[in-house]
């Protein structure tokens, strides 16, 4: 009996594995079915001209396309957004969502068991994921003959490179963030508690920036945090700073990772981060930022801010949402009394802060659609029919001001185009620096402050290239990167705890070359070096 | 002599009172841990948007408002969700429960050919299982993914409730099923006319563990389903939570506009309201069905484990 169950259970042992193996066969199956687009096989053939025999549309009304897209808390297939491509396209569509949690588990178990989703909005790891098992469509031909407006809407060669695979085909479209010159981090100011104490102009260096702080303590004391922070920037990786880009630009220091006479160095090996975390270090012992600094998070400061208690506080668009509406109910401020710390020069007049050009989003097509003509036709009639399906119609959603911006008409635009960001698959180049904008304007308590710190930016910001913005994954800079910004940025909280000083910077590198810092270093420098 | 105290009818000396009171201040202590956050909760689901965005909303409601109620009821899947949960606990826990009985009153036969094997594959398959993507690869070529299917037959069977019930099973006594089948009972009549009766207790308290399993079952209803029409409360509640914050932003009119007019949506309507009526709401069914079937969870899984 013994020998039998020992048969047994190796049986089984061997059954699993089996089955796990299969995996691999199961996940690469969509490269062994017939290609829609007919396309030009990939690899060597990459040279060759692409192939004119691309599939002939269905054409609207004889097909429905299933378009996959990030989670959301609206139902996007019982929303005017759909609606209004449909009328705008023609097309009828399906919309599924990812979940918000294991998203990128579900979309490769969902690709990889060929789920018949015709475009696939994700985001950039998922696609270099995705093109690398080789399950998305080639759209070079497809462009050519149904997508010319997307290959004509602005976008730089640079752009199209980045969504190339390794074979030289195009596989995505371009979501690009929009506004590149953004300033994401500011601080924002209540002017009736700086004007009591005094202070009539904002700062713009960093010397009068703690001459500021130091006023208000003298003059209110612990009656208010004086100064509150950090508020994280949402819209990309990397960006949950523990020092507001406000502050670090006076520094120099514009990214994790920068390039200094064609050298990579990391943040925690540029020239001036001793003097930031010194600077930082005394604004915490002189109590002129909030004790709880290392601790707040984006709703405990949101909370701090909008009970009144916070003179300056980290701040990005959103707080202009919720917390300032709150503290004006609460407090009776209004617009007037607040104002804005943009991104502050350090003494000799430094002031970098980066550039946001990034992919928000590409759109892909599975390998597995059989629709791949008309997904790209879609896309094409959206891309031409931008402004209607983004923003909507003049005189009715929006008007145009004196300087040409689209100033929109609420409640209609929130009603009718509040949602329409989530149904975008491609953007042309115009659309951050002429419709999106409008985005932003829809909500007052955002426009105040991006008009103010976006919109006329002070003229000493010198906006920096980041160099690695189109960089693919590679191994180590997935594995280790999160980890050396935690670490830097764990050590900047501890400096402000006063548990860590300036001197321990050397402690800081070796934990981080332990951490993986030389080998994300060398990726990053063969990559620059490359390009 | 320690001094008496009269209670009702059972005199208690001052250390019993001590500990009884203790006891007291100690239970009042824990069911406050317990029942405050859900008062915060349920009291911010129902408080005005500038109190609960300045946190101030603690465990009474201040600026009473039903916006975000309405909003979440009315401008959400609140009721598609609730419905998908509900037929999948009631179906699946129905089910499940007919799956397992079955399953469980053979094997608690001595005499049933090969009942070591096949429960050796029970407790196999109880202890081992093949991970999410094989699972879902069985899902999928059954071509079930995205229907209420895939939500209820992968956990058709709880092997550890099928034991509670074989274990149960085993400790009836044989001769009330001898004498039935000397009156010509067949094996189905012995199992509906005369062992399912005598199991009530443990067979209610399967079909609680079963339900709330269908009911909180989050990872498997995210994996398997792809219709936003088909998500389950589970989900949706976890969707709503994780992106309800930059949905509200991208949305929002920011309530105000410059001359402090309120336009688009409410301020009443903040994530962490919205956060809070979602959870405030979805628990009520819970709330509700609980008293009623309480006794049966303290009995617990314990039931089955004795034999008789």
């Amino acid at each position: 009996m013994k020998k039998a169950l020992a048969l047994f259970l190796c049986l089984v042992m061997i059954l699993s594995m089996a089955a796990c193996g299969s995996k691999t066969t199961t996940e690469t199956k969509p490269e062994s079915k017939p290609e829609a687009t007919q396309a030009p096989a990939s690899g060597d053939k990459a040279d060759e001209k692409p192939a004119a025999n691309v599939p002939e549309l269905k054409g609207p009304g004889n097909v429905t396309l299933k378009r996959l897209g990030y989670n959301t808390a609206f139902d996007p297939n019982d929303n005017i957004g759909a609606d209004i491509i449909e009328q705008s396209t023609g097309y009828k569509v399906e919309y599924y969502m990812l979940p918000s949690e294991n998203a990128n588990e579900k979309l490769i178990m969902d690709i990889s068991g060929g789920a018949d989703y015709d475009a696939i909005n994700i985001s950039m790891n998922q696609f270099r994921q995705l093109v690398s098992q080789g399950a998305l469509t080639p759209l070079d031909d497809l462009l050519d003959v149904y997508g010319q407006d997307i290959l004509n809407s602005g976008h730089s060669p640079e752009v199209w490179d980045a969504l190339r695979g390794d074979d030289g085909h195009i596989y995505a479209v371009p979501y690009m963030y929009p506004a590149s010159h953004e300033i994401a981090n500011f601080f924002t100011v209540r002017t009736d508690l700086t004007k009591a104490a005094g202070i009539e102009k904002m700062p713009t260096t960093i010397d009068e920036f703690y001459d500021m702080l130091v006023t208000l303590k003298n003059y209110y004391g612990d009656q208010y945090i004086i100064c509150a922070g950090p508020f994280y920037q949402a819209s990309e990786a990397n960006e949950a700073w523990a020092v507001p880009k406000t502050i670090t630009s006076a520094f120099g220091i514009y990214a994790d990772w920068m390039v200094v006479d064609g050298k990579v160095i990391h943040m925690s090996e540029h020239e001036n981060f001793p003097a930031l975390l010194d600077f930082m270090a005394k604004l915490q012992s002189e109590g002129l930022i909030d004790p709880d600094w290392a601790v707040n998070n984006e709703t405990t400061l949101k909370e701090k801010f909008s009970a009144g208690k916070v003179i300056v506080c980290a701040a990005n668009r959103a707080l202009g949402d919720y917390a300032v509406p709150a503290l004006m109910e609460n407090h009776g401020v209004t617009w007037d009394d607040l104002d804005y710390i943009t991104a502050l020069q350090g003494s000799d007049g430094t002031c970098k802060y980066m550039e946001t050009t990034a992919f928000n989003f590409v759109t892909a097509i599975p390998k597995s659609s059989q629709n791949a003509a008309d997904v790209v036709n879609w896309w094409n009639q959206r891309i031409r029919d931008e402004l209607f399906i983004t923003i909507g119609e003049e005189g009715v959603h929006f008007n145009y001001d004196d300087q040409g911006g689209i100033d929109p008409i609420n409640p209609i635009f929130a009603d009718e185009r509040g949602s329409s960001y989530w149904y975008l698959d491609v953007t042309s180049a115009a659309y951050g620096s002429d419709l999106w904008p409008s985005r932003v304007r829809k909500s007052a308590g955002q426009w105040h402050a991006f008009s103010a710190v976006t919109m006329n930016p002070a003229p000493y910001i010198e906006f920096t290239t980041n160099e690695f913005k189109f960089k693919p994954a590679t191994e180590n800079f997935s594995t280790y990167n999160t980890t050396l910004f935690n670490d830097t940025m764990d050590f900047l909280k501890q400096v402000m705890a006063g548990t860590r000083t300036s001197a321990d910077i050397e402690r800081l590198h070796s934990d981080l070359v332990v951490a993986g810092l030389d080998d994300v270093r060398a990726e990053l420098q063969a990559y620059y070096d490359a390009k | 002599m320690a001094k008496k105290v009269k209670s009702k009818g059972i005199a208690m000396d001052a250390s019993e009172k001590f500990v009884t009171g203790f006891a007291y201040v100690l239970m009042t202590i824990f069911a406050l841990i317990a029942i405050l956050p859900c008062l915060h909760v349920a009291s911010k689901s129902i408080s005005g948007g500038t109190y609960v965005a300045s946190g101030s909303v603690w465990f009474w409601p201040r600026g009473f408002q039903l916006e975000t109620m309405e909003y979440i009821l009315f401008e959400t899947q609140f009721f598609q969700a609730l419905k998908n949960s509900l037929i999948v606990t009631s179906v699946g826990t129905l089910i499940s429960v007919i799956v397992s009985i079955t399953t469980a009153y053979p094997l608690s036969k001595p005499s049933f050919k090969g009942r070591k094997v096949v429960t050796l594959l029970y407790v196999f398959s109880m202890v081992f299982f093949g991970g999410i993507v094989p699972a879902y690869m069985v899902v999928q070529m059954l071509g079930i993914l995205d229907t209420y299917a895939a939500m209820i037959l992968p956990f058709a069977i709880v092997q550890f409730n099928m034991f509670i019930i074989k274990n149960y099973f085993e400790g009836l006594p044989e001769t009330v099923e001898e004498s039935a089948r000397i009156d010509g009972a067949g094996d189905f009549t012995v199992l509906t006319r005369i062992v399912i009766p005598m199991s009530t207790p443990v067979i209610a308290t399967v079909t609680l563990l079963y339900a709330i399993n269908y009911w909180n079952n989050y990872f498997h209803a995210m994996m398997y389903v792809q219709s936003t029409s088909m998500k389950t409360l589970q989900v949706y509640l976890y969707d709503l939570i994780n992106s309800g914050s930059s949905f509200l932003e991208n949305l929002a009119s920011g309530g105000y506009t410059g001359e402090g007019v309120h336009t688009g949506l409410s301020v009443n309507i903040t994530a962490e309201g919205i956060t809070a009526s979602a959870v405030t709401l979805s628990i009520i069914p819970i709330v509700l069905l609980y008293p009623l079937v309480q006794r049966f969870l303290i009995k617990g899984i314990t039931i089955g484990s004795v034999k008789g």
